[in-house]
């Protein structure tokens, strides 16, 4: 699995995630009070030209930007159509400047960095008891260790199926999927706790 | 938390993740495909209960946001939750909770096995569905200022398919019920 993450040198990429998260959150405000389409389109333009800066292909913004792309046209259409042109604008460019923004720091950010901010962010629930701030980095790094895995399992039902002669159909793959994986949370759990990585109070 | 609870978790969300990467999945008798991704969602409701579905929910998400392509079709980075359809993944949230919830509150191993069926098919339509359907409907609504009326028209075409997927999720899980059993018990 590839991070959406750009190697880089640019100010995006020095300055801290919790300031650029901070700075992200503070201007999906504005662009929300803001209802000048031309104004919104210089921002959805800002957007664009900080991908350039990135040294990122054309095509490679375009790969970024394109699951957003249908959804925001079709929103922009029907508000241009059922509320009128400068409406629709407003709606296109706010939305398009909102994601533009979004992927540039996602961009401009290491996984790691995330962790971290979320790490320091959970410590408060970690003094009300709630969580323990490590275990969120424990979960992410299983999940990712565990994705490919769970491929393969799939991969080995389907090719029973096929072995059988028998159509793969969605619950025969999703059961076998689900009670074999989760089979093995008990031995994943020993093996934490065996290495202490969870340190207990 | 106990480690195991925190290991079915993140399971789960791995489940859901890779769910989004396997191709889509035809059935018989719809020719439309099926993303196995918001299945995954009420699964985890009827599978793991509230409190651990929930947090395997979330995990997908706090993957989606640190920058992971987990989402169906490779999507993945911060914009998807400043994009208008942000609400359906709120909404996966508390989809998942309310299924583990109904889940935990409706089924007991002692029913037959055709009442569990239906008490799953309850909890996973009420959550996986109605609630998910709300979210991102409200959602829509407000922040793209279309209105209930047109973002609920705009999304009345996916609702057969999410009822379908509620059925598949009560199926599997009175199968996972029978075969490995990790519902919590109400006492």
């Amino acid at each position: 699995m590839r991070s959406l993450h750009i190697e880089g040198d640019s100010v995006l990429h020095r300055l801290p995630a919790g300031v650029k998260l901070s700075i992200l959150a503070a201007i999906s405000l504005a662009l929300f009070t803001i209802d000048i389409p031309a104004l919104l389109a210089v921002a959805a333009l800002a957007g664009l030209v900080g991908h350039a800066l990135l040294r990122i292909s054309a095509a490679e913004i375009w790969h970024r930007m394109r699951p957003f792309a249908l959804i925001v046209v079709v929103v922009a259409l029907f508000t241009a159509v059922f509320s009128g042109t400068t409406e629709g604008l407003t709606a296109f460019f706010r939305l398009a400047a909102l994601a533009l923004f979004a992927s540039l720091v996602t961009a401009t950010t290491t996984t790691g960095d995330f962790i971290n901010v979320i790490t320091r962010a959970a410590m408060p629930l970690e003094r009300l008891d709630v969580l323990k701030a490590q275990d969120v980095g424990l979960s992410i790094g299983l999940v990712i260790r565990f994705v490919p895995e769970i491929l393969s399992r799939y991969e080995v039902i389907r090719d029973a199926h096929y072995a059988r002669g028998l159509k793969p159909r969605p619950l025969s793959i999703i059961v076998p999927l689900m009670i074999s994986t989760l089979r093995s949370a008990d031995e994943i759990a020993a093996a934490i706790d065996a290495r202490g990585i969870r340190s207990q109070k | 938390m106990a480690t195991r609870d925190l290991v079915l978790s993140a399971l789960f969300a791995a489940i859901i993740v890779a769910l989004g990467l396997v191709p889509p999945i035809m059935l018989g008798f719809i020719p439309v495909p099926i993303t196995a991704q918001s299945l995954g969602v009420m699964l985890a409701g009827v599978v793991l209960g509230a409190k651990r579905g929930t947090i395997a929910v979330l995990l997908v998400l706090v993957l989606a946001a640190i920058g992971l392509p987990v989402l169906s079709g490779g999507r993945g980075g911060l914009a998807v939750f400043m994009a208008p359809t942000t609400g359906y993944l709120i909404g996966w949230v508390l989809a998942a909770f309310t299924t583990g919830y109904l889940s935990q509150l409706l089924i007991s191993h002692n029913q037959a096995g055709f009442v569990q069926t239906v008490n799953f098919f309850v909890a996973a339509l009420f959550g996986g569905v109605i609630v998910l359907y709300v979210c991102g409907i409200s959602y829509l609504a407000l922040v793209t200022g279309l209105g209930f009326s047109k973002a609920f028209m705009g999304s009345l075409a996916f609702i057969p398919g999410d009822v379908l997927k509620a059925l598949i999720a009560a199926l599997a899980g009175r199968a996972v019920m029978v075969g490995y059993p990790l519902l919590p018990q109400r006492a």
